[in-house]
């Protein structure tokens, strides 16, 4: 499904949550939604859900979404812990609710996974631990197979088992039911492997939209001689650097030019990747006060 | 019609099971009474004129305030929504004033049995368009504080003022005595009016509603 967002702003009274947002999603891959906390995640995915009318024009596979019955059947927004159930209601009405309401849901899919996480149907969801609830949350985000699933941080609260099982989960089913699926998330590197497109954000704005591969391959980590390191980064966009003693290793940010790769040869250094989340933090890190 | 099929089925069915319970209670109310003092009204009428209107305005809150996020959430529109729920509005309250009736008429039943004396209570169409307008009320008010927080504050007055309209010339209420006889003049018309406070909630619901956002919860 392919998302087109054009002008959105999403204002809380005085508080601007999403600026002046533009962007397209062209579809059918696993998107990471990253930013840091207060940046606008969860009022764009609510703006794109069509749960809050949006100011601008959010579209999807060119049919505006808010109050739009066709546009809304295709979309499945889970936030933090799950929308789509009341705490007074038990597991299996919740999961009734989906198969009564939704024409994609996929109830024994939805057994399985609530199996798999080991969410009891006849506890009432008010009382789950956050981790049931927050599996509850993705049993409903995956069983709806909508095609825009959004999962905002619904890992959190997760232990790495069952977050281990979540990410095999959502990729075998995303083989075999090809969708647009977004996911914001705060544990990047657990994720990084999964995601094939990033948009990150930052105070409202877009900050950058980029294939994870192309991102990757825009920072180097650089190791080797101290005053080798140091010669080689002259000139360039320094993230971070670490020394242990005579040795040190330096990460920049932008590709290397052909000359760049002879020259580190030259010198004897070693050039490697940069993981998404040191990129994600330096693309986010205020400047000046501001960011 | 998914979601008129499941506001009713489960929050009719509730309802019933709530009036079955408090019908009850309300029998082994006037037995133990009956054991210290003349039992000289009928307890039904205090608890259905009194308390299932407060019942039946929760009820329509929480179609609002729970069940609408929830349908949105499973990718129905809010339009979609209230036209089920102004259909189940009907539905409930019609179902409350036939619960009502029968524990009258059980009631009465009792009351022969026993030699105990009441006094007269509304009709089914009574009932039915006080419920209605309670329900439809409960929606207004749950709408404008999930739209405005406690500035819907200022909707108190207008959802009172249409409250307090089919109970007027409901036996037991009390309402607002000093225009009974507005009422009177007007005789079974009154209930045009019930129905028009009933229209009036609702079209403010859907107005009010059809921007609702759906905020973040706790669960």
């Amino acid at each position: 499904m392919r998302v087109d967002v054009q002008g959105l702003t999403v204002r809380y009274g005085s508080v601007t949550a999403v600026d002046d947002m533009s962007f397209s999603l062209s579809g059918n891959k696993i998107y990471g939604l990253l930013g840091r906390n207060g940046s606008g995640k969860t009022s764009l995915m609510s703006a794109l859900a069509g749960y809050r009318r949006p100011i601008g024009s959010v579209q999807l596979d060119g049919e505006p979404v808010f109050e739009n019955a066709a546009a809304m059947r295709q979309v499945c927004l889970v936030r933090h812990a799950a929308d789509a159930a009341d705490k007074g209601d038990k597991v299996a009405h919740v999961l009734e609710y989906g198969a009564a309401w939704r024409d994609t849901w996929d109830n024994p899919y939805a057994l399985e996974l609530t199996e798999l996480f080991k969410i009891p149907l006849k506890k009432k969801v008010g009382e789950l631990s956050l981790g049931q609830r927050s599996a509850l949350g993705v049993v409903i985000g995956l069983a709806s197979r909508s095609p825009l699933t959004m999962l905002d941080e619904s890992h959190l609260g997760m232990d790495t088992p069952t977050r281990y099982a979540f990410y095999d989960a959502l990729l075998s089913d995303f083989m075999a039911h090809p969708r647009t699926i977004i996911i914001s998330t705060h544990l990047i590197e657990e994720l990084a492997s999964l995601l094939e497109e990033l948009v990150i954000i930052d105070s409202g704005r877009l900050v950058l939209q980029e294939e994870a591969d192309v991102l990757r391959s825009r920072g180097t980590e650089i190791t080797g001689n101290a005053a080798d390191v140091d010669e080689f980064t002259a000139g360039l966009t320094v993230l971070s650097e670490k020394s242990l003693g005579r040795t040190k290793s330096a990460m920049v940010f932008g590709q290397l030019d052909d000359s760049g790769l002879v020259r580190a040869r030259q010198l004897g250094l070693e050039l490697g990747p940069i993981a998404l989340q040191d990129l994600f933090v330096h693309l986010t890190e205020p400047v000046g006060g501001k960011r | 019609m998914k979601i008129f099929r499941h506001l009713t089925t489960t929050l009719v069915l509730y309802g019933a099971i709530v009036a079955a319970c408090v019908f009850l209670a309300v029998l082994a109310a006037e037995f133990t009474l009956s054991v210290f003092a003349d039992i000289v009204f009928s307890g039904w009428m205090l608890v259905t004129v009194q308390i299932a209107r407060w019942f039946v305005l929760w009820v329509g809150v929480y179609a609002i305030h729970n069940v609408l996020p929830i349908a949105i959430a499973h990718g129905r529109t809010r339009r979609e929504f209230l036209g089920a729920a102004t259909g189940f509005s009907v539905v409930f309250a019609l179902a409350m004033a036939l619960l009502a009736w029968l524990g009258f008429l059980v009631e009465g039943g009792v009351y022969d049995l026993m030699d105990w004396r009441s006094h007269p209570y509304g009709s089914v169409l009574a009932y039915f368009l006080m419920f209605l307008v309670w329900c439809g009320v409960g929606m207004l008010l749950a709408a404008a504080f999930g739209r405005w927080g406690y500035g819907a504050a200022l909707v108190l007055p207008f959802g009172l003022a249409l409250a307090v309209v089919p109970g007027i010339t409901m036996p037991g209420t009390g309402d607002l005595p000093f225009i009974r006889n507005a009422p009177t003049l007007l005789g079974d018309g009154w209930h045009l009016v019930s129905l028009g406070a009933w229209a009036v909630a609702m079209v403010a619901t859907w107005a009010i509603a059809r921007d609702l956002p759906v905020r973040v919860r706790s669960t």
